[in-house]
């Protein structure tokens, strides 16, 4: 990195070859206005607002496009660009209807914040008062054109982060508009994923979530926490909004990241609803068919009374959330499984278990058998098998629509589903079996690992027989022609880091997650953390749960519990499976931070817990960072925590509860080996 | 191989051809075959000759014999006279004026003689349908040249040295042009051709693509060849169907006879070139949006730096060139650059191809060499004003370019003059105002063109033209303050300075000019409420004279409103308060009693 000298209105500043004028400028706390430009985002140099004065240039440039040059002597303070600033600012506000005490951006809006900036306290220009339309089609958002200023954000981040592609220009000159789809109002669109990126940089009022218009702008809040969303296993990094003890507004946070500060509809609409969610209080007991309040003491003492019998006759059991924290999830294993013996399994165990015993020969070699979710941006090819990312982890979804659609990536489906990424899959297969079924995988290994043989094999006879053969079993079992085969197989070897998207369906069989990895190995999709394998695994923290509540068979289903222990969020539905299995059990305890029904009714005892907005510790996620969950608002006085509980317990139980032995899961699935090394798996 | 007697010229550009140029040769070859004449006379379709305004044009060889507005009932007596007889049919040639005589030959029509064509060598003269005509006019002699004798640097120098500079406005030189993409090192490089021609009254691009499509594509073989680019792009506006059918054919015929494609005349280049159809935007000529638009995106420019020639088409080294510089190509490397820079001023070499049009007699396309004055090319070539009117202005360099008015008659043509002058070179568009052109009018018409055609990224071009625009519509139409004047200048320097790409940083050019050098003309019309040149609508009353009406009533009978009354005893008046100002009036009345004020 070659570092360079720049002159910004006489302060002698540092920065790096490869820098914009304007990042040098940011790096050295010089401030340039900007308007169009946001961070992380591809600048265009529209707004005009950036521009600066370059001696011995006779142009004025745009601070946000232009590469900084060693020796730049550069203005951005002159009068001339004060005006230039200034009338482009009245022209704005003269062009469509910007009347702040009509708009509820008002105080967020960076193009009031501007204009306070440059003194612009009249416009010289006459308002136009075009009617614009106000698109109010959508269900969360609103989009007023008349409020727009064409930044053109709105339809970079749709294209370069969540590659929907669903914004666009329509019309030219003073009349254009931003558009979805062909021309389409916002809520007929048929590719937006209404996740809300578009609200979130939108700089002045024109795209904005309806619910947050009335709780709160940004500036009357009382706080912002950086936490991360639970909903799904990407474990996104949030920044909410505060007000009066309630989450008024959730965004992504670090535009310059990957995921480019981008949520998913669940992070956006479920989070900042549940804060508003019915809550359980305090404690309570069921009596015939009612509950009444009951003392912590009182429904401690009855828990610990039912547990004690059923544990000893092996017929107790404690169902989690992986929802929950590692911390919490340490504590759970170290009382239920470690001190008092009983079953233990997460809501999710199935999908876990599959990826736990499908990963494991390869875990075993010291390998980590996955990678980051957003290497998918880095790969040449997207292989998707089985999953749908859009309902399985959004974000991801994101990611491989962007792969393909700016970074020129190729994609293949895989699956028993219709291909949901019809359209940008360069082959899509529907097999004739099912996701549970290995044989696929494994003929297409096997088809790779003759190619690559007969490529080095001068003579290659033996090596191009097993190719064709094996070619022919691909097409058979995947129920397409030798064609398509062939051009499957050589998308997969020709590929330099090809990545394996395993959805969730995949997992109810071990050997397919095996078999996947397998193929992993044969394509030579290394990457520096792991295998190229992104696992859809159900839930926030569901990596978290691999070491220390999934247990290591399947016991839900079985004969029903006598005691049974259940721990949820509240966040995402039960499953039926789960459902009823407590409703089979003799005695539930049912703690949950909401009255989510039909949960509730089936407890017996129903204790409190705070909500993930009220709770802190961290996440394991397939981005493959442990990300700190942060309390945001403080939870109830009576609300108690989770050790307090089952220390409670415990004592009436007469348990001594050791400290938890559980590790974190980047020491579970450690890379001390590197995957280039990965050996296959026997299947 | 058949050879003829005589071969006659049918012109078949668009504008020829609007007037019926295909009728015309048509009835000849039956003519001519009536007469057993098929086998001495070859009719032969060519490109356009430029001089539009007299068209369809006929040309016999060997003579050269020039017939201009023939029209199919004009072929027997053709046929008849001329091919059959040998007898010029003198009341289809072409008259300067009344009093002068006709001119018989294409070399001493006065619109000919003081061109100099180079881009145009071949545009009247060859059928555009057919290479070996080109070829038989040294056509691709310089792609040999090139590909057997000289190495990409000389071919680059050849250029440097003839000192040919961007046609299509900017005025980059073409050689440095080159050179900067050559440099650029990557594996993979475009050729593009820019004839997305936008301006309003321009059509040199066209003319050269109809008329002579090969020279276009053996200049950006050259090119590709000098930079190293194996892959090529014409990209050519919608609007110009017949332009885009003669270069599909010139390229598939250029296949044919290995000058284009795998492996040409034998070398190890290639060169395949591709065709892209402009939706009509006029910003795509701009070549930042015309990439964009290439790639499927939406065409909008994009800030430099990167640079096209380092980053240009689909992320890759590109060098874009309008098509007459491309045409000028063959001439520079048969003939050598030095021989090109012999040709015009010091910083402004060889010739340049404008389209004259508006209150001009000759409207057309004329190329002549550099540092010619503009006072030649209206009087000389153009052959002076309309009805002998006074010249007031010329917009030169289309709408993005400036009114000069009669003090530049004598101003030599360069990049740097005009410059200097307010207005630019452009891509060669030559507006001619008279008298009663308003300047006031003028500028509001270009900018409502660039206006219109403002792509909407950059909030100056998008936002700023739309209130200059305003600004001019209240002055035309009497509502004007002085203050206005501050403003417009205010804001046309601020959209100049800012805007993102060229049609933003000219647009004001048209309102600038205007304001420096019919600023008097603008005061009228803010204080005295009048427009000079009587051509703003607002601004004008149409008026009988009591004295030269004799009651006819012809103009209240043709009047659109029916807002003129009288009768055969009482006088006609026209009631100003419906009163539409279409002008009929004034038009038919026989005795001139109807007058605008």
């Amino acid at each position: 990195m070659k570092e360079i000298m720049l002159s910004f209105d006489g302060k002698e500043c540092k920065g790096t070859l490869g820098d914009t004028i304007l990042e040098v400028a940011q790096k050295n706390d010089v401030y340039i206005p900007t308007l169009c430009y946001l961070k992380g985002l591809s600048p265009i140099g529209a707004c005009r607002l950036c521009v600066v004065e370059v001696e011995k240039n006779p142009k004025l440039l745009t601070s946000c496009t232009t590469p900084a040059v060693e020796g730049m002597v550069v203005h951005t303070k002159t009068e001339k660009l004060h005006n230039y600033r200034k009338q482009i600012l009245e022209l704005l506000f003269a062009g469509r209807n910007h009347f702040c005490m009509y708009c509820s951006q008002s105080g967020d809006c960076e193009l009031q914040r501007l204009a306070i900036e440059h003194g612009m306290d009249a416009v010289r220009y006459p308002f136009l008062y075009a009617p614009f339309e106000n698109d109010a089609t959508h269900p969360d958002l609103m989009m007023d054109h008349n409020r727009c200023v064409l930044c053109l954000r709105c339809i970079r981040v749709c294209a370069e982060k969540v590659g929907a592609h669903t914004l666009d220009l329509q019309k030219r000159g003073w009349a254009a508009t931003v558009c979805a789809d062909l021309g389409q109002k916002l809520g007929d669109s048929s590719t937006c994923v209404s996740c809300g990126a578009c609200a979130q940089v939108c700089p002045t009022g024109t795209i904005s979530v309806r619910e947050f218009a009335y709780r709160g702008k940004r500036k009357d809040c009382d706080a912002v926490v950086e936490s991360v969303c639970p909903l799904c296993s990407v474990g996104c990094k949030i920044k909410t909004y505060v007000r009066t003890g309630s989450i008024a507004r959730v965004e992504g946070t670090g535009t310059e990241s990957p995921d480019g500060g981008q949520l998913c509809h669940m992070g956006r609409w479920w989070l900042p609803e549940s804060t508003e969610r019915e809550r359980v209080t305090v404690p309570m007991i069921r009596e015939g068919a009612h509950f009444r309040e009951a003392s912590w003491e009182e429904a401690l003492a009855l828990i610990a009374e039912k547990a004690k019998p059923a544990a000893a006759a092996g017929k107790a059991g404690a169902l989690v959330s992986s929802l929950c924290t590692d911390e919490e999830l340490s504590l759970f294993s170290a009382f239920y499984r470690d001190a008092l013996k009983v079953d233990m399994d997460t809501f999710d165990g199935d999908i876990l278990r599959g990826f736990i015993k499908g990963f494991e020969p390869f875990r075993a070699q010291g390998v980590r058998p996955f990678t980051g979710a957003h290497n998918i941006l880095e790969s040449d090819l997207v292989v998707n098998l089985c999953a749908n990312a859009q309902d399985e982890a959004p974000v991801v979804a994101s990611y491989m629509r962007v792969a393909v659609l700016r970074n020129n990536a190729k994609m293949i489906y895989a699956g028993d589903m219709a291909d949901p990424f019809l359209g940008l899959s360069d082959v899509s297969v529907r097999f004739n079996g099912q996701c549970n079924d290995a044989s696929f995988l494994k003929e297409l290994t096997n088809c790779i690992m003759a190619l690559a043989e007969s490529e080095v094999d001068l003579d290659g006879r033996t090596a191009l027989d097993s190719y064709k053969l094996s070619l022919k079993k691909v097409a058979e079992l995947a129920g397409i022609t030798d064609e398509t085969a062939g051009e499957l197989v050589k998308l997969v070897s020709a590929a330099k880091k090809p990545i394996f998207v395993l959805g969730k369906n995949l997992a109810k069989n071990p050997a397919v997650i095996t078999a996947a990895g397998n193929l992993a190995i044969a394509a030579r999709s290394f990457f520096e953390d792991g295998l190229g394998i992104v696992p859809l695994v159900a839930s926030g923290n569901s990596l978290g749960a691999v070491n220390t509540c999934v247990s290591e068979k399947p016991w839900l289903r079985g004969e029903g519990k006598d005691f049974l222990y259940v721990y949820s969020t509240g966040m995402i539905p039960e499953d039926e499976d789960s459902l009823s299995a407590i409703s089979r059990s003799g005695f539930s305890v049912i703690q949950t931070p909401y009255l989510v029904r039909p949960l509730v009714n089936l407890a017996d005892v129903l204790l409190p817990t705070p909500a993930w907005f009220e709770r802190s510790g961290h996440f394991c996620t397939i981005e493959g960072e442990r990300r700190r969950l942060n309390v945001i608002v403080p939870p109830q006085a009576e609300l108690k925590g989770l050790s307090s509980i089952l220390e409670g317990i415990a004592r009436d139980l007469g348990l001594t509860v050791g400290r938890p032995e559980s590790a974190p899961c980047e020491q579970f699935f450690v890379s001390s080996v590197s995957p280039e090394l990965a050996k296959m798996a026997a299947l | 191989m058949p050879t003829y007697r005589s071969h006659v010229l049918v012109c078949g550009g668009t504008g020829c051809m609007a007037g019926g140029s295909q009728v015309v040769q048509a009835r000849l070859k039956e003519e001519l075959a009536k007469k057993g004449l098929d086998k001495e006379i070859l009719v032969v379709q060519t490109g356009c000759h430029g001089m539009c305004e007299m068209g369809p044009i006929v040309v016999v060889y060997p003579e050269g014999t020039f017939y201009t507005r023939v029209t199919p009932d004009d072929v027997r007596e053709l046929v008849e006279e001329h091919l059959f007889k040998g007898r010029i049919v003198e009341r289809l040639l072409y008259k300067p004026s009344e009093k002068m005589e006709s001119v018989k030959h294409y070399n001493e029509l006065p619109f000919y003689a003081k061109q100099h064509r180079i881009a145009l060598r071949n545009c009247g003269y060859i059928n555009p349908e057919n290479i070996e005509e080109y070829i038989s006019r040294d056509g691709y002699q310089a792609l040999a040249k090139v590909l057997k004798e000289m190495s990409p640097d000389d071919v680059i120098n050849e250029i440097k040295i003839s000192g040919l500079r961007g046609r299509g406005g900017g005025g980059f030189p073409t050689g440095m042009k080159w050179e900067f993409c050559k440099k650029s090192v990557s594996d993979k490089k475009y050729t593009i051709c820019n004839a997305d021609e936008g301006d309003p009254g321009a059509f040199m691009d066209r003319s050269i693509l109809e008329g002579d499509p090969h020279s276009v594509l053996e200049g950006m073989a050259i090119g590709a060849y000098a930079m190293g680019a194996n892959e090529g792009y014409i990209y050519c506006r919608a609007e110009y169907p017949l332009a885009i059918k003669r270069l599909k054919g010139a390229i598939a015929q250029a296949e044919e006879y290995g000058l284009l494609g795998k492996n040409i005349m034998g070398t190890n280049f290639s060169f395949e070139l591709h065709i892209k159809e402009g939706a009509g935007a006029f910003v795509c000529g701009e070549e930042t949006a015309l990439m964009a638009s290439i790639e499927g995106e939406r065409g909008m420019p994009r800030p430099r730096p990167p640079f096209p020639a380092n980053k240009g088409l689909w992320g890759k080294p590109s060098n874009i060139n309008n098509v007459e510089t491309w045409a000028n190509v063959n001439p520079i490397i048969v003939n050598g650059g030095d021989w090109y820079a012999s040709m015009g001023t010091e910083k402004s070499k060889g010739t340049k191809v404008f389209a004259l049009t508006g209150k001009v007699k000759n409207t057309g396309l004329v190329e002549v060499p550099m540092g010619i004055t503009i006072r030649e090319i209206i009087f000389d070539l153009g052959g002076g004003i309309i009805n002998d009117k006074q010249f007031k202005a010329a917009q030169i360099g289309g709408p993005s370019g400036g009114c000069l008015t009669a003090e530049h008659l004598d101003l030599p043509v360069s990049y740097e003059s005009l410059t200097g002058a307010g207005a630019i070179m452009g891509s060669g568009g030559l507006v001619i105002m008279d008298e009663e052109t308003c300047m006031v009018d003028v500028a509001k018409f270009f900018l409502e063109f660039t206006q219109a055609e403002s792509c909407g990224k950059c909030v100056p071009c998008r936002e700023g033209t739309k209130q200059m625009l305003l600004t001019l519509d209240r002055i035309t139409s009497g509502k004007g303050v002085m203050e206005d004047l501050d403003k417009l200048e205010e804001l046309a320097l601020m959209v100049k300075d800012s805007s993102l790409c060229g049609l933003g940083q000219t647009a004001p050019n048209p309102v600038l000019t205007t304001l420096r050098y019919f600023r008097d003309e603008y005061e009228a019309h803010i204080k005295d409420k009048k427009c000079p040149a009587k051509a703003c609508a607002a601004l004008i009353q149409y008026l009988v004279s009591p004295d030269l009406c004799r009651k006819c009533g012809l103009c209240a009978k043709n009047c659109p409103v029916n807002c003129i009354s009288g009768d055969r005893q009482t006088p006609y008046v026209v009631d100003q308060s419906k009163c539409i100002k279409c002008g009929t009036c004034l038009e038919v009345c026989p005795f001139k009693a109807i007058r605008k004020e």
